[in-house]
């Protein structure tokens, strides 16, 4: 008993020795999670998913996608932020919400300090929809109905402070109408709450596309300079007479104080990935334009767009009150 | 005849070869991850997603099915053996599984758990069949109101669980909510319950949560029995159910696949609801439910079934609308796009071959699971029969892995031994862990349909009541919490009058 | 009647100190809900299902105190009546042990001991049993994830592992 015992602690101490040879290897050695605050169905999901399949192979480890939804497509950045270590291994998509809530109220991050932004990536489509049975046939019958009955038009956003939510908010201060928001957790619930009428409307990304070319769907409007090629029939902003454009960007990135060797890895993985050509249809499938920017312009970008964020948020009286 | 015709093309699909070979990995792989308790088929799934990249679409997706339906056969065999669930759904499991296996009857319900599954497995494969087109309708007219409703109903129906006070029960469920809302808001990103920790930010994992109320907590409790040094007090009778247990066993089996099925369409926590839902209602059937909590085996029969026929129904949503019900039907959603293809209202349509292929492939891979696993009900039962003092050290050594591989975080090793503990005393002094595990799942769903429903109606709490779904499920609620009130009462007042007695 | 398993209104009714524990945790959960604001019936804030749970779990709380003051309940002493009290805290006690190793010296070096310790502290497992059950079982596991599974337990500051 006793000799064969001592063989097998004699095995499990050479077990032991082999990996630590192994970990001399360079990064990535292990799979990577990549957060995306948004529950998997909307189009944020379905891009950066064929986004990470493609950087994954230029990385030569798996991108596992965990999807951590809520507080605007925040909390899964901010837990990241909070408790990931900043060696590569975690990093999260980056949605406007998380430049844009610290400035309407109180968070526990600060976009300027917390993060480690590796790459800018591309930006989102918006657009309005109604349920095919639902009575609005175009924009112009939601203001008419609106105006009529202030308050009662509910839509659908993928939470409080995303672009959705504060285009929206803009349009109908245009408009003059009043609408009533209600926040989910991101496109796959959106969908269903504006199929199942629950919200007169959605304003969303387009994740809904598969939903309006099946006809389950109607597109009142889209929120981009000039109208989609997919969808040549829906109206852009400026045709409907509000001065606006409304596209968010997003980027990719990681807790504060990661190594600048292993951030460039991974901004040539993400930027490889950008020109695939599998990525580049999937992009376009859901009407989003490549919008590459770098670590350094992404960090500057960030700056800028906090200080436009800032005015329309005030103009619109969304700011934090103290 | 439409249907048949597409069947027979399915089956064409899902016989080939590649594919049968494809479906044998999957359900195989996922029979052990569902084994092991702590790693679930999410992170099996997620690391095999890019090997079946290779190969086509359909046998990328059997594969991926394969691996979520088999780990479902797989979650109970833990929950029966040694009283740890594998997963939310078979928590229901261990009330009664665990008493069976004590009593030394593992095998009959390691195999009523394997038949009632492959059951419910294929009938809701035919009903996703026949029906699935139309019933996507029934995933979306569910809103925030309805869900708010359902899950209240489904708080409720926890008071069924327990043998103990009804004020305990709902002591813990209020208990579970708060601890399920830890971590950050889910409108507002505020920070709850935190405590200033960052670890906490995240919320409290429903493994370490569940691994600690039951695995740990029942070691601390057998530790302390000097008599007892095996799992087992009676000796191993059979390996498989008799024509009793399947008596017993038939109605609750059939009930709660139907159950199952429909709760499994909605998103969110259906497979959950589903099997406390099922074992509530057999309580309240049964004619003798003070066997319930003692080794009824209908206790094990119909969650098991509900929790599989669910995993059926989740394929609806996600097939019809594009819309996944649950994290693991979000990865497999994850697997078609990859491959360029988007569920949604067009696909079947678009793709008659992989929708069929995909549903003839789970006929099979249930079949597979059948034979997979019958056999090795007489290897775990051998388990059983190790020691005590040899085997305990072992589960805890399993469920500290377990616990670690959800989350690849130390903390949740800590939050482990953390509800370890409190649960070895919650169990001392009377509270049952099953409401508190059930409302932690709901909790966080009932909070914030209830207050997205409050928005929707603008603070007119008539909106759960004038709806008419939303209104039965209340409805119903409110018979069950008032309905036995008063029995319970008066049973108490007996207890403690025979105690005096005594 | 005895009076030793069944009391009432006595220091060691576990009832009525459960039911006290009870309450102080919904006193806290209300006190909570109230700092993050309840917000409106319209736009209900985040502390709003926190107030109310709160309130309900006084009120069972409650209703549990007032069962074990009119109708009695066990003392602690019967809970822990017939029982080995100590392996269960010694058992609690290696756990904690583990909790605080495991981050610093990793899985094995802190998974080896607390299963050896597990083995002869409680129902002791002969030696020559006990200590090639809790190398090999760690080892073993940890093996099998690493190369099988991809997942990499904790190796501590030793990088053993």
């Amino acid at each position: 008993m006793f000799q064969r015992s001592s063989l097998m602690i004699a095995i499990a101490a050479l077990a032991m020795f082999v990996p630590v040879c192994a970990g001399a290897q360079e990064y990535p050695i292990k799979p990577i999670t990549l957060i995306i605050p948004w529950p998997a169905g909307g189009s944020t999901d379905l891009t950066m998913r064929a986004i990470a399949e493609s950087a994954s192979k230029v990385l030569g480890q798996p991108i596992a996608i965990d999807n951590k939804a809520g507080g605007s497509g925040t909390v899964g950045p901010a837990t990241m932020a909070a408790s990931a270590k900043p060696d590569g291994y975690t990093i999260a998509q980056l949605p406007m919400g998380v430049f844009r809530l610290p400035l309407m109220q109180e968070v526990p991050w600060d976009p300027s300090k917390d993060f480690t932004y590796i790459i800018h990536l591309s930006g989102y489509t918006f657009g309005v929809t109604t349920s095919a049975e639902g009575p609005f046939k175009t924009w112009q019958d939601v203001v008419d109905y609106a105006k009529a009955n202030p308050g009662k038009v509910t839509y659908a956003t993928p939470g409080v402070g995303t672009s959705p939510h504060v285009g929206m908010e803009q349009i109908a201060m245009l408009a003059g109408i009043k609408l009533t928001a209600v926040p989910f957790k991101g496109g796959a619930e959106t969908n269903a709450a504006v199929l199942g009428q629950h919200t007169m409307l959605q304003a969303d990304a387009t994740g809904w596309r598969p939903l309006v070319d099946a006809g389950k769907l109607r597109l009142l409007m889209v929120w981009t300079a000039s109208r989609s090629p997919n969808f040549p029939d829906a109206p852009t902003l400026k045709e409907l007479g509000y001065p606006v454009v409304y596209d968010s960007p997003f980027g990719i990135a990681g807790p504060k104080g990661m190594d600048p060797k292993i951030v460039a890895k991974l901004h040539d993985a993400f930027k490889k990935a950008l020109d695939d050509p599998a990525v580049v249809a999937t992009l376009s499938k859901y009407d989003m334009v490549p919008n590459y920017k770098n670590s350094e312009d992404y960090k500057k970008f960030v700056v800028e767009v906090t200080e436009s964020e800032r005015k329309v948020i005030d103009a619109l009286g969304l700011g934090k009150k103290n | 005849m439409d249907t048949l015709v597409n069947v027979a093309h399915g089956f064409g699909v899902a016989l080939a070869p590649i594919n049968l070979l494809y479906c044998f990995i999957g359900v195989f792989i996922g029979t052990l991850v569902g084994v092991l308790p702590g790693i679930g088929p999410i992170s099996a799934m997620s690391l095999l997603l890019p090997v079946t990249l290779s190969g086509t679409p359909e046998s990328g997706i059997i594969m991926m099915a394969g691996i979520y339906y088999g780990s479902m056969y797989g979650g109970s065999t833990t929950s029966i053996l040694v009283n740890i669930p594998g997963e939310a759904a078979s928590v229901v499991t261990c009330i009664d599984g665990h008493q069976m296996a004590k009593q030394g009857r593992a095998g009959p319900a390691l195999g009523i758990a394997a038949f009632g599954s492959f059951i419910a497995g294929t009938f809701s494969l035919v009903a996703l069949m026949l029906v699935a087109p139309k019933l996507a309708s029934v995933a979306i007219v569910f809103g925030p109101a309805e869900y708010f409703s359902l899950m209240a109903l489904g708080l409720v129906v926890l008071t069924f669980l327990t043998q103990g006070s009804m004020a305990k029960a709902l002591l813990m469920a209020c208990i579970g909510v708060v601890l399920g809302l830890i971590g950050l808001d889910s409108i507002t990103a505020q920070p709850r319950l935190t405590f200033g920790r960052i670890e906490l930010m995240d919320g409290i994992g429903l493994v370490p949560v569940v691994m600690g109320l039951f695995g740990v907590a029942e070691v601390l409790l057998n530790t302390e029995q000097a008599i007892k040094r095996d799992i087992i007090n009676a000796k191993i009778t059979r390996l498989l159910p008799n024509k009793e247990d399947w008596k017993a066993s038939a109605g609750p089996v059939g009930r709660g696949t139907i159950l199952g099925f429909f709760l499994g369409i909605l998103p969110g926590g259906g497979a959950v609801v589903a099997s406390f839902a099922s074992y509530a209602l057999e309580k309240r059937l049964s004619a003798t439910p003070e066997r319930f909590g003692h080794g009824a085996i209908e206790g094990v029969a119909g969650p098991e079934a509900a929790n599989n026929a669910a995993a059926g129904g989740a394929f609806i949503p996600l097939m019809t609308l594009g819309i996944p019900p649950n994290v693991v039907m979000a990865l497999l959603l994850g697997a078609f796009v990859v491959h360029g293809l988007q569920p949604g209202p067009l696909m079947i349509t678009q793709n008659p071959g992989l929708f069929w292929g995909i549903v003839a492939s789970m006929y099979i891979g249930n079949l597979m699971l059948l034979v997979l696993n019958l056999p090795m009900i007489g290897m775990w039962v051998q388990l059983l029969k190790l020691p005590y003092n040899i085997l305990f050290p072992l589960i805890i050594l399993f469920t500290i892995i377990g616990v670690y591989c959800s989350g690849n975080n130390v903390f949740d090793v800590y939050v482990m031994i953390a509800f370890g503990i409190i649960g070895y005393f919650m169990r001392k002094l009377g509270y049952e862990p099953a409401p508190l595990v059930l409302a932690f799942v709901l909790g966080p769903m009932l909070e914030n349909n209830l207050r997205k429903s409050l928005i929707l109606s603008q603070g007119d709490l008539g909106t759960f009541v004038t709806r008419p779904i939303s209104a039965v499920c209340l409805a119903l609620a409110l018979v069950l919490l008032i309905g036995p009130l008063l029995p319970t009462l008066r049973r108490k007042r007996e207890l403690v009058a025979l105690d005096e007695g005594a | 009647m005895s009076g030793d398993s069944n009391v009432k209104v006595r220091l060691d009714n576990s009832e009525l100190w459960s039911g006290l524990i009870g309450l102080g945790l919904g006193i806290f959960v209300i006190r909570s809900g109230l700092k993050l604001k309840l917000g409106t019936i319209h736009d209900p804030g985040p502390g709003f299902v926190l107030f109310y749970t709160g309130i309900l779990i006084c009120a069972f709380a409650a209703t549990i105190m007032v069962a074990a003051i009119t109708e009695g309940g066990p003392t602690f002493g019967s809970r822990w009546k017939d029982t080995r009290w100590a392996k269960p805290v010694i058992v609690i006690a290696c756990l904690t042990g583990f909790a605080i190793a495991l981050d610093p010296l990793g899985f094995l070096l802190a998974a080896i001991p607390l299963t050896l310790l597990l083995m002869r502290l409680i129902d002791p497992v002969r030696w020559s049993l006990a200590v090639p059950i809790s190398i090999l079982v760690p080892v073993g596991m940890w093996w099998l994830l690493k190369q099988a599974l991809g997942i990499q337990l904790p190796s501590g500051m030793f990088g053993i592992g």
